[in-house]
């Protein structure tokens, strides 16, 4: 800190200082939270390829909610529903699937997802209703629906076909898992980046007014994103339920914060106009490296939420002062 | 299909406790062994130390109750030099309970005790662990189509049934056998708290004609619970009795009764709580907390993986004791359930 006045005299410290950290944040924190784990858990099992492998599959749910949490929040807007979106979807598929068999499953699952997403958006685009509000009684509303569905039962999943496409399967000696991040990142990076729907979404979140003015459809962007999001979180709850080979009222109850956290240490900005998916990506692996490697290290649970909060803490202050210059 | 896999769920989860019996079975209508008779010899001891084994300790939340298994647990490995190098909770949330193990299988623990969260969601959860070869004791609950001896050691539960049976005595010999009660349940899909809660339903409606459960109100937010029983009590001012499915929720009932300065009704509770046990040692609404010994059933549950590692054979199924904890026991209560003294606040209002 003693150092910061002499930033201006000093011309390689003043450049350095120039260079946007913020961005940078999410890897460098990323590395040295996997460097120290892997010096201190050598011996633990942590660095094994089972380990390693683990912790990208058990995120792989969470990193394709990040996705569409990116898109939303990058326009501004929020989507606190996914938590129950999630389990709607995951039942959905399972009790359509046991009745009349795997695509029809899988439509219920991911048509659930989309369903929850157009309430939201037409709320939110044109009733004209804050997104923050709409999606958490959203939450509350579909956590109910999916308590209701089965009235509390899990329901088991036995198509092997699905569970195998889903969650639990591979191809070419990659989990299926894998595939379904990869896939999602690729496309996602790609429609945010260099497609033009991507610019207004980041050009709505930036100042909507302004986009509105240059012709952007502000509104049709608005209910697009949450469509996005509420799709993904089916597309999670299908991964769940292979996962599983069981869906259950409580799927995706934890995640909605997990999700954010991970997109925010991502380097997306929570009121809009800036994200990232490959942010996203990393700050969701990083949050599953962390639950992985504090249990490993043998801490009692409360410590591991304390260290966990800690660290989510240090990350996001660093993003956020960086912002504020 | 769907009503068939359904049925097998239901039933098996159903079958752990047969209320016609009024006793508490194994999943295949095994006996009862009782906790205690679950013990480490001396030649146990000696072959497991300097062995470097390992446990881990997966549980589906954290509470009170399982502090004191995690400490019986704990102590009960000590003795045999075993340590614990896993500690998880899944906050209910079967989709972390499964991370969870994943995580912990990379630790290669020995021996792993855990609650499954339900017989469908944790089979495929814990296959992975059954084909490393670790020594699985369950608590309370059997995930779908496992076999004993092959894939787990043994489940180990508290008597739900008696715990459920002795909160309808303990309300019933409070109120004198006969009046009006208020029943709140656990209204979420969870074989514990289910269990015990229909155990007390059944014990009234089977052995006190005269008493009549008049309200009936299902909670899945245990902070709802003070508005819940104003509801209730604005409905059926004239209750002799509620019972609470357990002591947190009953915390929140305690204090409607009190808002409404009602001094009549009783409360009948499970598990041991600071605020429900300073009520009823003052004389309030509370009359009994029923509790188990819960850290008798983590030493057993310790013991029993030991012995498994050891290639011996367990029982199947293994049960620790219900007690009903009241104002005059309280202190000896604690004690027995928790392997500790009773809160302060508690031990000097008895006084």
């Amino acid at each position: 800190m003693s150092s910061a006045p002499s930033n201006a005299a000093n011309p390689a410290m003043s450049m350095i200082s120039r260079i946007n950290i913020q961005q940078y944040v999410v890897y460098v924190g990323f590395l040295a939270i996997f460097l120290f784990f892997a010096v201190v858990l050598k011996d633990s099992g942590f660095l094994t390829v089972r380990n390693l492998s683990n912790i990208v599959l058990q995120t792989a749910p969470i990193t394709i909610m990040a996705i569409g949490m990116v898109f939303v929040l990058s326009a501004g807007e929020i989507d606190l529903s996914i938590g129950s979106t999630v389990a709607v979807a995951a039942l959905s598929a399972a009790v359509t699937m046991n009745a009349y068999g795997m695509i029809a499953g899988i439509a219920a699952g991911i048509g659930a997802g989309v369903a929850i997403g157009l309430v939201n958006g037409l709320l939110v685009a044109y009733v004209r209703l804050p997104s923050f509000l709409v999606t958490l009684a959203t939450l509350g509303l579909f956590a109910g629906v999916a308590r209701s569905l089965t009235n509390l039962r899990s329901i088991p999943v036995t198509d092997s076909t699905f569970t195998g496409f889903f969650g639990s399967g591979s191809l070419l000696g990659i989990p299926s898992l894998i595939w379904w991040t990869v896939i999602a990142i690729i496309a996602g990076h790609l429609i945010f980046r260099e497609t033009k729907f991507g610019a207004h979404v980041l050009a709505t979140g930036d100042n909507a007014r302004a986009a509105s003015v240059s012709g952007i459809p502000v509104p049709r962007i608005r209910l697009a994103v949450l469509v996005i999001s509420g799709a993904l979180a089916g597309l999670a709850g299908l991964l769940y339920a292979g996962r599983l080979q069981a869906a259950k009222y409580t799927l995706g109850e934890t995640d909605l914060m997990t999700v954010i956290a991970a997109v925010i240490v991502g380097g997306t900005l929570l009121n809009g106009g800036k994200g990232s998916i490959i942010g996203a990506l990393v700050g969701s692996l990083m949050m599953g490296m962390l639950n992985n490697g504090l249990i490993l290290m043998g801490l009692s649970v409360s410590d591991q939420m304390i260290v966990r909060g800690l660290i989510i803490l240090a990350a996001v202050a660093v993003s956020l002062r960086e912002k504020l210059r | 299909m769907l009503i068939r896999n359904l049925l097998n769920a239901a039933l098996l989860s159903g079958a752990m406790i047969t209320a016609a019996h009024a006793q508490t079975v194994g999943p295949a209508g095994e006996t009862a062994t009782p906790s205690a008779e679950i013990k480490l010899s001396d030649s146990d001891i000696a072959s497991l130390k300097g062995k470097g084994y390992k446990a881990a300790l997966l549980w589906h939340t954290s509470s009170d109750f399982i502090n004191a298994v995690s400490a019986g647990a704990k102590d009960e490995f000590a003795k045999a030099g075993v340590d614990v190098v896993v500690t998880t909770d899944a906050g209910f949330d079967a989709a972390r309970q499964r991370s969870d193990i994943e995580t912990a299988l990379a630790a290669k623990p020995n021996v792993i005790l855990a609650l499954p969260l339900d017989p469908t969601t944790s089979a495929e959860a814990f296959k992975q662990a059954v084909t490393d070869g670790t020594k699985l004791v369950f608590l309370s609950n059997l995930p779908a189509g496992y076999k004993q001896g092959t894939d787990y050691a043994a489940i180990v539960t508290d008597d739900l049934f008696q715990m459920g049976k002795q909160a309808a005595d303990a309300l019933a010999k409070s109120i004198g056998g006969k009046g009006k009660v208020g029943y709140i349940f656990h209204d979420a899909s969870y074989y514990v708290t289910n269990q015990r809660d229909q155990a007390f339903k059944t014990t009234i409606e089977k052995d006190y004609p005269d008493i009549k459960i008049v309200a009936e109100q299902g909670i899945s937010d245990p902070a709802r619970a003070e508005e819940l029983a104003n509801a209730m009590l604005l409905q059926n001012p004239d209750l002799d009795g509620i019972y609470v499915t357990w002591a947190e929720p009953a915390e929140g009932v305690l204090s409607a009764l009190r808002g409404a300065g009602n001094t009549k009704t009783k409360i009948v509770t499970l598990d041991l709580s600071e605020p429900a046990a300073l009520d009823m040692v003052k004389g309030g609404n509370v009359v009994a907390l029923v509790a188990d010994k819960a850290y008798e059933l983590g030493q057993t549950m310790a013991a029993t993986g030991l012995k498994a590692l050891l290639g011996q054979e367990t029982p199947a199924f293994i049960v620790a004791p219900a007690l009903t904890v009241t104002k005059a026991d309280v202190s000896e209560g604690w004690k027995q359930s928790l392997n500790r003294d009773a809160p302060q606040s508690v031990l000097d209002a008895a006084k």
